[in-house]
Order: structure tokens, then C-alpha cells, then sequence
């Protein structure tokens, strides 16, 4: 019973997946072996899933006129070139009489967040990395599962919720990689980056519409390592990227899959298609300006970019009410098409 | 400038050059907007908060360490920001103001699936809006924002250990108040080919 406490407590660890891998193991051998503690951790799932309804809500464009008004910047000053920190020129007027009342605000309230953090400097210690060998793996048990991907259906049936996504590379020269994640138990299926179950399953973990933002993060950035090389260059593993971009409501996790597929090559027709749509429809001018450069890296790469990404293209360089860097991108990827 | 990172455009804005403000705004203000706007639960002050972060990320852009996170200062920025608010009791009357606040309808998806989409919504606004403020704090910058438990603890200014027990305590109330149905399993690894 005193396990089964433990066990509870450690299963918000699990879902955030911030347990060392012995834990994480041991708590699943728990929940495999307990009903009460099963139960448990498929309702913590379900509603940590549940929770990932609530939508993104859109910045109202009025907030950042009003923080760049009252900080003396203007939305154009976006486009002018920085002065040189080496020989910094004069500042703006009004900012030195800004900078002063803000000194002066600094003095009398005594600096508002590290005055109640003064003995903590902000230190951030670096992340966990998240490939892990299978080799290392120091418990034996039962409920690790090992599957050759060429052993496994590529087809995959009834959307199971995985979780707790990681990803192995134990020798990089083997050609071999690993996805681990929990199902019912703890599995790990291995094979080449082609194999089509092991595509089908990057797809699926990238697709996964329940995702936490975290674990679909980490699989773009893994996907952009292991799928940048020609070599492995798949389209279902390109087109898993392009729904990601159409739809993840993260903006983080959008422009990663933006960045992931201007490294991919060579880029299929439902990539370009996702660029344009990102360009076009995207609420975030940083996953906009991602897009463009992407849409300027298949140009370089010598893919002809069509007579509609063209005219989209010109369209944003000279939309009135778009980001200034948006429009400047878009006229210079225009200039350099020839 | 967008190619430079958090970091080098905060060093340029150290260096009393502002151009950076803009693009730094547009790679945080949605994750700032939307963490304020869960955790006071009221869209005008998030407005408030969120242009307000950005104000004194360049008041105080000195205090900002290079080998820190931007998104990890901004978060202890904003909760700051949102923990004063909430302390004045006049806000507190105003907290439950957008609770019911619903977006529009998507046409992404059938009347249906949209209808159980708001509904969803709704359910996880409320259960939110059951957790005290600092279990509320913890479970946004962990489920919503991914950051790690360290990292709460730096913007919460509390210990580790306090988060987890801050996320566990919210997750117990979460789950008493949502429940869903978990569908899926591993079947198809058991189908060979």
C-alpha cells in the first residue's frame, strides 16, 4: 500500500517524463503489476490529455503597438538596420529620458524580480538529453519490450496512446535507430530509418493530435538529426511535418517543423503546398518569416517554385497590414528568383 | 534578425539598441499571452501582463544573464507580474470573469466534434480555475509551456520539491474534475507482417 502511495505521487513525473529512466522503469513495472495503480495511471493520462483541449489564444495586435509605442520604437524601426555595437551611434531622443525615469524606477522599488530572487541568480542547468542507448539499459525486465521494427505491422491500428516518447541511437555508424514510448507496456522497437513501420511510427508520434508539446517537440528535433540526411529522406515522414504545421497550436512547435522541413530534401509537392499555407494563414510572423526561408532553400536547392507560391510571394511583399520583416523576406526571396 | 538567437538579441538590447524588442515580442508574446490568460483567467489582464513583460524586459535588461533562458526569465517575469495582480483583492473579484468566455466555432471540424471540443474547453477552464494560484502556476509552465521542474521552481522562486507537490496536489484535483475516456492500445505491435 505504502508503494502504491509512492507510486501515486511519482505519476505526474511520469507524464512530464522528468523520471530518471531506473524510476521511471520501476514505476511502470508497478503499474503493469497492480491493478489499483493501473487504474490510477490511466486516469492521470486521460486527464493530462484532456487538458491539452484548451486552445491557444491569439496576442490582440494592439498589445504589441502599445509595448513598442511606450517604448519608443516605431513598427518600422523593425527594418532599420542596427547600428554597430562596435561605434554605437546616437540613441532616439526620447529613450535617454526613458532610460533615466526607468533608472530611477529601478532605485526606488529596489528591481522588481531580482529583488525577490537576490540570493538565487537565474542559472538554468541544461536540459536532460533525451537520446539514451539501449545498451545501457540496466534493468532486464520483462516489461520492456524490444521489437525489430521489420517484425511489426506498419499499419497502425486504433490510435493507441503512446507516451513518454524517447528516442535511441545507440551506435550512430550502425544505421540503426530506436523509438521507446509506453503503450501498455514499456516498448522500444529498433530498426534502419527507412524501415516503413519505424516511418510510420515517427509519423504517428509527430501527428498525434493529443501530444504534449514537450514530447512532440523532442521528435521534431530528433526527426530534423536522423531525417536531414538525403539518405533517409522520406515524404510520409515530410508530410507528417507538413500537418504538423497546418495544425499544432504550439507557435514553438510549428516553427520547429518549419525549420525541420528547410532541412529536408528533396522537398515533395505537399511540402511546398505547406510552406505556402503556412505563409498565408499562419497567425505568427516568426513561423512566417521560418516558411519563407524554407520556401528560399528549395529556390537555392534548384527547386522552381510555381506560378502560385510566386504570386504568393509577391502578394505578402506588398500587404499593407504584414509583419515588416515578412514583407522585406518575402520581396527579397522574390529578388532572387530568376 | 530573426536568425540571431534569445540571447544575441538581448545583448544587442543591453547594448541600449531596442530593434531587437520587436522580434523578441513576436517569439514570446503568445506564450506569455496565453500562460497569463490561463492563470488570471481574464483576458484584459493578460493584455496588461503581456505588455508589461516586454516593458520591463528592457527596463531590466541588464539583470538578464546570458547563459539563462530568455523564455525562462520572461516566465519569472510574467508570474510576477500575475502574483501581484491576483494578491490585490479587487482583481481577485474579476478573476472568474472569462472563465465561460468560449472562442469561436472552428468550421475545421463537424458541429459535433466542435460542440464536444467547447464543452472540453470549458471543463478543463473550470477545473483550472479550482486550483489555488500556485498549483495553477505550476501545472501551465508544465503541461502547457513543457518547462522542467527546475525550471518552475526558478520562476516560482521555490524549492523542486515544492512544484512537484504543487503539480501532484493539482493533478489530484484535475482528475477528480475530468474524466475521460482513454481509448488505443498496442495492438498492432502484436501484428506481424
Amino acid at each position: 500500500m505504502a508503494e502504491c502511495d509512492a507510486m501515486n505521487e511519482q505519476m505526474p513525473l511520469l507524464l512530464t517524463e522528468s523520471l530518471g529512466r531506473e524510476e521511471r522503469e520501476r514505476a511502470h513495472q508497478h503499474i503493469e503489476n497492480c491493478a489499483a495503480c493501473a487504474a490510477e495511471w490511466k486516469a492521470y493520462r486521460a486527464t493530462w490529455s484532456e487538458l491539452g483541449e484548451l486552445p491557444e489564444v491569439e496576442v490582440p495586435a494592439r498589445v504589441k503597438e502599445q509595448f513598442l509605442s511606450t517604448i519608443g520604437a516605431s513598427r518600422d524601426s523593425k527594418v532599420i538596420p542596427m547600428r554597430s555595437r562596435l561605434a554605437p551611434g546616437p540613441r532616439p531622443s526620447a529613450l535617454p529620458r526613458w532610460f533615466a525615469q526607468a533608472a530611477a524606477v529601478v532605485i526606488l522599488v529596489g528591481g522588481s524580480y531580482y529583488a525577490g530572487n537576490r540570493t538565487a541568480p537565474l542559472r538554468v542547468l541544461p536540459s536532460p538529453a533525451t537520446i539514451q542507448s539501449v545498451e545501457q539499459t540496466p534493468y532486464s525486465i520483462a516489461e520492456t519490450r524490444v521489437l525489430n521494427a521489420s517484425a511489426i505491422s506498419p499499419n497502425i491500428e486504433g490510435r493507441p496512446n503512446i507516451q513518454n516518447v524517447q528516442f535511441v541511437d545507440a551506435d550512430a555508424s550502425d544505421n540503426q535507430i530506436g523509438v521507446s514510448f509506453d503503450v501498455t507496456s514499456r516498448v522500444t522497437v529498433t530498426g534502419a530509418p527507412t524501415d516503413k513501420s519505424l516511418v510510420r511510427l515517427l509519423s504517428y508520434v509527430l501527428e498525434r493530435d493529443n501530444s504534449t508539446s514537450p514530447s512532440r517537440s523532442n521528435a521534431i528535433d530528433w526527426v530534423r538529426r536522423t531525417y536531414s540526411d538525403p539518405n533517409h529522406a522520406d515524404p510520409e515522414i515530410a508530410d507528417a511535418l507538413a500537418k504538423v504545421l497546418r495544425n499544432d497550436t504550439h507557435e514553438g512547435v510549428r516553427i520547429r517543423a518549419v525549420e525541420t522541413l528547410k532541412d529536408m530534401s528533396p522537398a515533395s509537392s505537399g511540402t511546398r503546398d505547406a510552406l505556402i499555407d503556412a505563409l498565408k494563414n499562419d497567425p505568427n510572423p516568426a513561423v512566417r518569416i521560418k516558411a519563407l526561408e524554407a520556401l528560399s532553400n528549395l529556390a537555392k536547392a534548384g527547386t522552381a517554385l510555381d506560378a502560385k507560391t510566386i504570386d504568393t510571394l509577391r502578394a505578402k511583399a506588398s500587404q499593407d497590414d504584414e509583419n515588416p520583416y515578412v514583407r522585406v523576406k518575402a520581396a527579397e526571396l522574390l529578388s532572387e528568383i530568376p | 534578425m530573426n536568425h540571431l538567437s534569445d540571447q544575441e538579441l538581448m545583448k544587442i538590447v543591453q547594448a541600449g539598441d531596442y530593434a531587437p524588442a520587436s522580434e523578441i515580442y513576436d517569439r514570446y508574446s503568445g506564450r506569455i499571452y496565453n500562460f497569463a490568460f490561463r492563470f488570471l483567467k481574464n483576458a484584459e489582464a493578460a493584455e496588461d501582463a503581456t505588455q508589461e513583460v516586454f516593458v520591463r524586459m528592457i527596463k531590466y535588461a541588464s539583470q538578464f544573464q546570458g547563459d539563462a533562458k530568455l523564455s525562462t526569465w520572461l516566465f519569472s517575469i510574467t508570474a510576477n507580474w500575475c502574483r501581484d495582480y491576483l494578491r490585490k483583492s479587487d482583481n481577485k473579484a474579476k478573476e472568474a470573469e472569462d472563465v465561460l468566455l468560449s472562442l469561436p466555432a472552428s468550421s475545421e471540424y463537424s458541429p459535433e466534434r466542435d460542440l464536444e471540443r467547447r464543452e472540453s474547453e470549458l471543463r478543463v477552464k473550470r477545473a483550472l480555475g479550482a486550483l489555488t494560484a500556485e498549483q495553477r502556476e505550476a501545472i501551465l509552465l508544465s503541461r502547457y509551456q513543457g518547462l522542467s521542474y527546475a525550471e518552475i521552481a526558478l520562476i516560482a522562486g521555490c524549492s523542486e520539491g515544492a512544484v512537484k507537490t504543487r503539480v501532484f496536489r493539482a493533478m489530484e484535483t484535475l482528475k477528480k474534475a475530468l474524466t475521460a475516456d482513454v481509448g488505443g492500445g498496442g495492438r498492432w505491435l502484436n501484428a506481424t507482417r
